[in-house]
């Protein structure tokens, strides 16, 4: 069950529901992977504290650039949905613990083990991107358990699935140059 | 906080007879006395001055100190009534740096496992905390690292996003100044760290395992403060993680 619970309107608060959206976890997760890629570059000697400042702000922009591209396809969909932008950027958010991870095992176990964890990453975002937005974008038919065939909801179903693949293409592309 | 209620009933008190005067300079045992026949003397007219001196010399003046901006600001504010020099408090006293708060926050930080008193966090002192920012920054130097800018830089943003999150997660709002203080307070262990790192290179397993025992004892210090202050019950593994960021990223900087 991914629904998230209501409480007379308003969703319940994260403390109690476990599938409310919450940005402690996204916002945590964002500054432990500067500090994890920090680490991962003084290990290679490549580091200096400016450094720290550039991977944070790319990291920042490449986020900025995704909310902004979904909103805007959502927008030219015109899709319905209760999607708020804090929400989305929650969830955009989440990505960032699998890439912690995987670099952190790609700093103890070199390539190998790098590569296992993020794919095991990939897979579990993608799934979660998929659960989520589907109850989100595709509401009606996400009511019905069906995936019912009609033009708007196939555009809707590809709208979900190109979101959830751009995740494991992001956390590739942001970590692969911190394992060496 | 019964000095504080005899501080705000004397010194809204309309008609002051020179019995109740006489009356509290008799009990001048208790502090908050002191403070209140003191303030009494300087909220009315100008009374005679003789009175004052006796129970100025003999100003034990600890608890009384937590009064101390209210009463030095008023006091400064009348000084031209009492200008004899040696009715002026120390200097000390009136920039308001107490040195035995400044030791009683330094031991709360170097004995995690003691549990904080919340009421040490009332007043804003950035005394102690730019001290060890400096401590901090000459350390660097002498290991080699000219980095002073990073380290008032990260301690001034990561100072106002713990302020944001605190101020989010709690149920009473923190001011900067506090946050600030508490944050600063708790780098010491960096500043051991750091000055470790003059004598050996940090780069090895010993450097990553020192780190991270100094960044968890700073985290766990700040946050067993941050918790006891704002009564957060429970949320103090959620208050220590972004400390924890904050000090990796000092520990970064003294590592690398």
């Amino acid at each position: 069950d991914w629904e998230v619970q209501y409480q007379q309107d308003t969703p319940v608060a994260p403390r109690f529901d476990v599938n409310a959206p919450d940005l402690y976890i996204p916002a945590m997760a964002f500054i432990t992977y500067v500090l994890v890629a920090g680490l991962a570059l003084g290990t290679q000697d490549r580091f200096s504290p400016d450094l720290l400042g550039l991977q944070a702000s790319s990291a920042l922009a490449w986020l900025t650039l995704e909310v902004v591209a979904i909103l805007l396809s959502l927008y030219l969909v015109t899709v319905n949905t209760d999607l708020t932008t804090i929400d989305l950027v929650a969830f955009l958010g989440y990505k960032y613990v699998g890439m912690i991870g995987g670099v952190l095992m790609g700093l103890l176990f070199g390539k190998i083990g790098y590569y296992l964890v993020l794919g095991w990453c990939c897979v579990a975002i993608f799934v979660f991107m998929i659960r989520t937005l589907r109850l989100k974008i595709l509401a009606e038919a996400a009511a019905e358990g069906v995936p019912v065939r009609g033009a708007r909801n196939q555009l809707r179903m590809y709208l979900t699935m190109a979101v959830a693949a751009a995740q494991p293409l992001l956390m590739y592309w942001l970590t692969f140059h911190l394992v060496r | 906080m019964s000095n504080l209620a005899q501080f705000d009933s004397d010194f809204y008190q309309s008609n002051f007879t020179i019995d109740n005067q006489e009356h509290s300079g008799d009990d001048s045992n208790a502090y908050g006395n002191l403070y209140g026949s003191r303030k009494q003397q300087a909220g009315e007219q100008p009374q005679p001055a003789s009175f004052v001196p006796s129970e100025m010399l003999m100003s034990p003046g600890y608890a009384g100190q937590f009064f101390q901006p209210a009463s030095n600001s008023d006091y400064y504010s009348q000084s031209p009534y009492l200008d004899s020099f040696d009715e002026e408090p120390p200097l000390l006293e009136e920039l308001g740096i107490h040195f035995d708060h400044i030791w009683q926050k330094t031991w709360t930080v170097l004995n995690p496992m003691k549990p904080a008193d919340g009421s040490i966090m009332n007043e804003t002192d950035l005394t102690g905390p730019i001290v060890f920012c400096v401590a901090l920054g000459a350390t660097l130097l002498l290991a080699g690292k000219v980095q002073f800018g990073y380290v008032y830089g990260m301690s001034a943003i990561g100072c106002l996003v713990i302020h944001a999150l605190l101020n989010l997660m709690s149920s009473s709002g923190v001011s900067y100044g506090c946050v600030a203080s508490v944050l600063d307070y708790c780098l010491l262990p960096m500043v051991i760290l750091s000055g470790c790192a003059m004598f050996f290179s940090l780069q090895g397993t010993f450097g990553t395992v020192s780190s991270l025992v100094i960044v968890g004892w700073c985290s766990l210090s700040a946050s067993k403060i941050f918790t006891a202050a704002l009564h957060m019950e429970g949320q103090q593994l959620l208050v220590a993680y972004p400390c924890a960021l904050l000090y990796g990223l000092f520990a970064l900087l003294t590592i690398l």
